[in-house]
């Protein structure tokens, strides 16, 4: 076992880890912060996707101990009831969730988008969104609230 | 999957010697698109594994008439990189058909060619341009030109104490005329069918716009440094040799285009995978040699 540090959202934790541990089994079973999914375990559908160090990633195929010393942010730390971050309630306003479950990993894509690019085209949104499936197909409505949340007129 | 070990080298010298100590029980990890994938599945029970994200080996290079990508510089730095563009836009945009955003942003260079897989994305552009990797262990370090470096499926000559620790590639002249074509299930984040480059240099171009009509127009009178490459439809990426055999040093019109078509989809040998039928790679191997060159011609 090693010793993994990290921060998530902003909270520093120490866990033991095996060699092939993914970043994904840390923030779920070992820390218990949900919001990223276990989808294909492939780095195909994006249901995981969390950023390190600003970076978008897909925590199922992050080996976690590449993750040591870094800072992962989850739908969690980006923003809580009452203090949501524009992006989600832009996902609220637009119905950009329906069931819900590839929504974590949207809002954590559209995050990374917006951090580089803070004015993209519907192009660009739809380009920064290609690692991120949604099951119920409810793209145009997550596209429209990511215009919105960039400022546009969706 | 327990009991394997994790090692995290801070440098070249470091990994070098980790690998020497090793051997084949060690698997390089840099970005873990593929290995970690693999140990999901519970193919891959690793008993070493050699963290080389961090050892200095993600760079960028640009020394003039060639450019050096360090093995473990993530595509999207490759993508980013204002040299790549301007000197190497066939890489460019090859390199903007990789996996996904999330996927490119610690997918290396390196670990897409020693992966080996015949789909490898960037085999493609960087075969076309005559792209050379240095291979380093504690021993020394050798130069193999990418078109010897694949030996099989998941297989190269890469020795396994040895490092994958640059590409170098060639600045093609200005005028090199190219063209790149990923054909896949879909559009995004998606593995080969098929995919292709041609790069030659054009002498003699024909004037354009003439009341020539296209299928008798000599588009170049000679072509040279002739290079045509498809992967996903041979064990290994695949230079075709005849077809830019036939392509070196000719006149290009559009007998000839249809023939060095024909011609690299019979140096093909595809397989039958979920993805497409042997059947569909080939044909689509020689529709696609013929429109990436008439792509360059129109």
């Amino acid at each position: 076992m090693y010793t993994l540090e990290l921060k998530v959202n902003g909270r520093a934790y120490k866990v033991e880890v095996k060699a092939t541990t993914t970043l994904l089994q840390v923030l779920r079973e070992k820390l218990g912060i949900t919001g990223p999914k276990v989808g294909c375990e492939t780095g195909d559908c994006g249901a995981c996707s969390v950023l390190v160090n600003g970076k978008l990633v897909k925590a199922c195929i992050t080996n976690a101990l590449t993750v040591h010393g870094k800072e992962v942010l989850t739908v969690e730390g980006l923003g809580r009831p009452g203090a949501f971050h524009p992006l989600q309630l832009a996902f609220h306003e637009h119905y950009a969730a329906q069931c819900g479950f590839c929504t974590p990993g949207m809002l954590m894509a559209a995050k990374a988008l917006l951090d580089e690019n803070p004015k993209p085209t519907r192009d660009e949104v739809r380009e920064a969104l290609s690692g991120n499936l949604c099951r119920c197909t409810g793209y145009v409505k997550i596209v429209d609230a990511i215009m919105a949340a960039a400022g546009e007129k969706a | 999957m327990s009991g394997g070990e994790f090692y995290r080298a801070s440098s070249v010298q470091e990994a070098l010697d980790l690998l020497a100590k090793f051997g084949a029980k060690a698997h390089v990890l840099a970005g873990g698109t593929d290995i970690m994938v693999k140990v999901n599945r519970r193919q891959l029970a690793p008993e070493v594994l050699v963290y080389i994200g961090e050892c200095g080996l993600n760079y960028i290079k640009d020394m003039g008439d060639k450019v050096v990508i360090g093995g473990a510089t993530p595509f999207a730095e490759i993508l980013r990189s204002p040299v790549v563009k301007q000197k190497l836009p066939l890489l460019a945009e090859a390199v903007a058909h990789i996996g996904t955003p999330a996927i490119r942003n610690v997918g290396t260079i390196g670990g897409n060619l020693v992966t080996a897989s015949p789909a490898a994305d960037s085999s493609v552009p960087l075969l076309a341009l005559g792209a050379s990797v240095k291979l380093a262990s504690k021993s020394g370090e050798r130069v193999v030109p990418l078109e010897s470096f694949f030996k099989g499926p998941g297989e190269t000559v890469r020795k396994p104490d040895e490092l994958l620790v640059e590409v170098i590639i060639p600045v093609p002249d200005k005028d090199v005329k190219f063209a790149y074509h990923k054909i896949g299930r879909r559009k995004a984040g998606t593995l080969s069918v098929v995919a292709g480059a041609v790069v030659f240099k054009a002498e003699g171009a024909a004037p354009r716009g003439t009341a020539i009509a296209r299928d008798q127009a000599c588009y170049f009178e000679k072509c040279t440094q002739a290079r045509i490459v498809l992967n996903a439809v041979a064990p290994t990426p695949l230079l075709a040799k005849k077809a830019s055999a036939l392509l070196e040093g000719s006149a290009l019109d559009a007998e000839l285009i249809a023939k060095i078509a024909k011609t690299a989809a019979e140096e093909t040998s595809p397989i039958d995978d979920v993805r497409a039928s042997a059947w569909y790679r080939r044909q689509a191997s020689e529709g696609l040699v013929k429109s990436l060159l008439e792509r360059i011609v129109a």
